[in-house]
This record gives C-alpha cells, sequence and structure tokens, in this order.
C-alpha cells in the first residue's frame, strides 16, 4: 500500500486539477454538442436549400472517428480560420463536433416522433410556428430522445481522455505527466481507469435518473 | 486565395504518400477484425455469465459490463499497454511484454466486449420462456437448446445493434497509433514530422476514414434492414 500513497495519494493535487479540466472540458463540449446538435438538426428538416449541405455535415461528424477530428481540427482549422487559438479550444470543439452529428439525428427523431395533431392544435390557437417549436414539440421531444442525450454525455466523457493527446492538462494527461516522472505506471494508471470509469458511471446513472425524474414530472412515460 | 494556402489545401502530398497511408489503413483492419472477434466471444462469455441461475457468476457478469463499457477506449489501451505486463511478470515468472498490436487488440476486445455482452443478454433475454420450455419438452439438452433455438433468435434480433458496434470499434481503431500500432493515423504524423504540411495530410486522412465508415454503416444499414424484412415478412 505504501505505493499507493506515494504515487496516487500523495499526487491528488495533480489529479485533482486534472479531474477538474476533464470535467470542464466536457461540460462546455457538452452544452455545444447540444446546441449544435439542435442547430444542425432544424436546419436539415426545415431548410430545404441547404439540406445536402446539412446531411454531408451530419454525415462527416457521425462517420469520422474522434481521433481523427480532433487532430483535423487541432491541425488544420488554425491554419484554414485561424481558430481554434488554443488546445483547449480545439478539444472542446472536437467533441462538440462528433456529438453535435449524432445529437442532430436523435433530434430529428424525436421531432418526428411528436404527434402532427400536437402541431396543429397550436397552429389552429394561432401561435407563431417558432412559438410551436420552442412551446410544443421541442420539450416533448427532448424529453422523449433524453436517454440518448445522456448516453451522448458519457460518449463526450469517455472521448474527453483523447484531448491530452493535444496537451490539454486533464487527468489522462496529468497521470501520463506522473508516470513519465517516477516510470511506475502501476498504481497511477490503474487509480486513472478506476476514476475514469466510476465517473462515466455516475455520469450515466445521474443523468438516468434526471431524465426519469423529468419525464415522470412532465407525463412522458419513463421506461 | 493565396499560393500558401493553395498550396496548404492540395491534397496531392497524400496521394504521394499513397502507399504508406494504405498500409497504415490495412493494419485499421487488422486491428479491427482481430479486436472484433476478440469483443464478440469475451462478449457471448459475460452475456451467458450474466443470466446464469447461480448468482457468484451473475455478479460476475455484471462487473464485467459495468467496467468495460464506462472504461474509455484509450485509458484502457494504455492501461494493457504499460500495466498489464507487469502485473502478469510476476504471476508467470518470465518478463512479459507485449507488442503493440497485441495490447491494441486486448483492449479494444475487451472494451467492447462490454457492449456486446449487454447487446446479446438483451437479446438472449427477449426470447420467451415458451420456446426454452418446448425445447426441454422434447428433451433436447440445454446447450442444444441454447445452439439451435435461441441464438439463432438472438443474432437476428441484435444484428442491427451488434453491426452498428462494428463500426463503432472500427472508429476506434484509430486511437492505437497512439501505443505506436503503424496505423494510418501514425503515418499520418509520421509524414507531417517530415512534410510540416498537416492540411493536406490531416484532411485526407479525415476523408478517406469517413469514406470508409460510411459507405460501410451505409451498406450494414441496407442488409441488415433487408435481411431483417425477409426473416419477419
Amino acid at each position: 500500500m505504501g505505493n499507493w500513497e506515494r504515487l496516487v495519494w500523495n499526487q491528488r493535487d495533480a489529479l485533482i486539477s486534472g479531474l477538474a479540466v476533464t470535467i470542464e472540458i466536457c461540460a462546455i463540449a457538452f452544452v455545444a454538442a447540444l446546441f449544435g446538435g439542435l442547430a444542425l438538426c432544424l436546419l436539415r428538416m426545415h431548410v430545404r436549400a441547404l439540406r445536402p449541405v446539412t446531411i454531408g455535415v451530419i454525415e462527416f461528424c457521425r462517420a469520422t472517428p474522434i481521433f481523427v477530428q480532433l487532430m483535423w481540427v487541432n491541425y488544420v482549422w488554425p491554419e484554414l480560420f485561424g481558430w481554434p487559438n488554443s488546445f483547449f479550444t480545439a478539444g472542446w470543439v472536437a467533441l462538440a463536433l462528433q456529438s453535435s452529428g449524432y445529437l442532430a439525428e436523435t433530434f430529428r427523431a424525436g421531432i418526428e416522433a411528436v404527434p402532427r395533431g400536437h402541431r396543429e392544435a397550436g397552429a389552429a390557437v394561432g401561435m407563431s410556428p417558432a412559438l410551436i417549436l420552442g412551446r410544443i414539440v421541442l420539450p416533448q421531444a427532448g424529453l422523449m430522445v433524453s436517454p440518448s442525450i445522456v448516453n451522448q454525455f458519457t460518449v463526450i466523457v469517455k472521448s474527453s481522455t483523447l484531448v491530452s493527446v493535444i496537451t490539454v492538462q486533464d487527468l489522462m494527461f496529468q497521470s501520463q505527466k506522473l508516470v513519465n516522472v517516477w516510470y511506475e505506471p502501476i498504481e497511477i494508471l490503474t487509480a486513472t481507469a478506476g476514476i475514469y470509469i466510476v465517473l462515466v458511471f455516475a455520469v450515466s446513472a445521474l443523468g438516468k435518473l434526471l431524465a426519469d425524474l423529468l419525464r415522470r414530472r412532465f407525463g412522458v412515460a419513463a421506461n | 486565395m493565396s499560393e500558401s494556402l493553395r498550396q496548404s489545401l492540395d491534397l496531392s502530398l497524400f496521394w504521394e504518400y499513397r502507399t504508406v497511408l494504405l498500409r497504415g489503413l490495412v493494419f485499421n483492419l487488422y486491428v479491427f477484425l482481430c479486436a472484433a472477434s476478440v469483443a464478440i466471444t469475451i462478449g457471448l462469455g459475460a452475456a451467458l455469465l450474466r443470466i446464469n441461475r447461480a448468482w457468484p457468476f451473475r455478479v460476475l457478469g455484471t462487473l464485467h459490463v459495468e467496467i468495460f463499457r464506462n472504461a474509455p477506449d484509450y485509458i484502457m489501451v494504455v492501461w494493457v499497454h504499460f500495466v498489464l505486463p507487469l502485473l502478469l511478470s510476476p504471476i508467470l515468472g518470465w518478463r512479459v511484454e507485449f507488442h503493440p498490436f497485441v495490447s491494441a487488440v486486448i483492449a479494444l476486445g475487451f472494451v467492447y466486449s462490454g457492449y456486446y455482452a449487454e447487446t446479446f443478454r438483451a437479446g438472449i433475454q427477449s426470447i420467451p420462456r415458451g420456446h426454452l420450455e418446448a425445447g426441454r419438452a422434447c428433451g433436447m439438452s440445454e446447450r442444444l437448446i441454447l445452439w439451435r433455438i435461441v441464438m439463432p433468435q438472438v443474432v437476428r434480433k441484435m444484428l442491427p445493434e451488434g453491426l452498428n458496434q462494428l463500426v463503432s470499434l472500427f472508429k476506434a481503431t484509430t486511437i492505437v497509433s497512439l501505443i505506436a500500432v503503424p496505423d494510418m493515423m501514425y503515418q499520418v504524423s509520421m509524414v507531417t514530422a517530415q512534410e510540416m504540411r498537416p492540411i493536406p495530410l490531416y484532411t485526407g486522412a479525415a476523408l478517406v476514414y469517413f469514406a470508409v465508415v460510411f459507405a460501410v454503416a451505409q451498406a450494414v444499414r441496407l442488409a441488415s434492414e433487408r435481411w431483417r424484412q425477409s426473416i419477419y415478412a
């Protein structure tokens, strides 16, 4: 147990600061992915002229591996667009890019599952299309697909380990730095793996709990 | 468009290195095939543990699923490559060292076995009890029931999800470049270090992976849809 104390417990400051960066980058990427996915979904469904482009973007986001996207955003975007200008930004942009493609399709499935009659009822009482979308369609669609949204968040947390490759100082980065200092990987890497497993488990359990609570509260049957 | 920008966008550099890069892509395929067979085999084993009547087996199966489904691929690859040999060496009595390829296959295989275990379990548990009872009533052994009655139905039910997971697994094989398996991303980073022109190389790699994954995913969707329809028609 001496090793565990020396290599893990005494290094807790580094690991905790890494964990904080992991949580921060995941949260930013998740929010960005929600907005990006919603935007792509609405563009795809309602802007007919842009549809081929939108479908292309969504399919590109979905079918390209996250690691390839990360490298692409990190090395290619700054030279082409002059942005993102930090590794941290490149990290969350890549994570958000991948997930927004998946979320766009998830949202579309949810929106299409809202019965037509609800929309027509909104129109009949004189609501504008934007109001119908915001008050009637999106709340129901969001509740319906909330388990998939939670699932996508866990995917973001798992993929976030890769941002250490572009030197974002997340938990993975800190633990590999410790390994390179001490040359004793057993305890550090095992502890890191354990922390990630617990983190992802907690995110999915809490997310599922929250989704079920919301669905029960607002009357969509939870399964 | 400025001259330098046009030069950096020129994808011919990617074409110039096509043999090296293509060999890398073939390596992706190797890792994928080996990891997929590991994942499906162990996934099936874990699913059978989870539905076992004896509770210690069930606990073991659940533990397997919860650990591997919640573990990020990258940490598992690193862990298997750097920690597992150190743990195995004292047990086996000689100095174990994994080739990066072996580590990649073990790590990805085990991570995806967690997903497969859940898919198999859901498939197996969706078989009506009556089918099993009918098999027993005819005097079939448990093993025969599993292979003749349960598995054929399970495979049909879980095919779409199982194939989607194969697509995810292929996408995950790109991270093995990080432990120096010479896959396409590894070759791209090597060539980039020589040529110092990341734009055509990384864009080309992204497009190639996109083309492969998209084509396969589309084919998978069509094939599994058609097959399901021909069965449930």
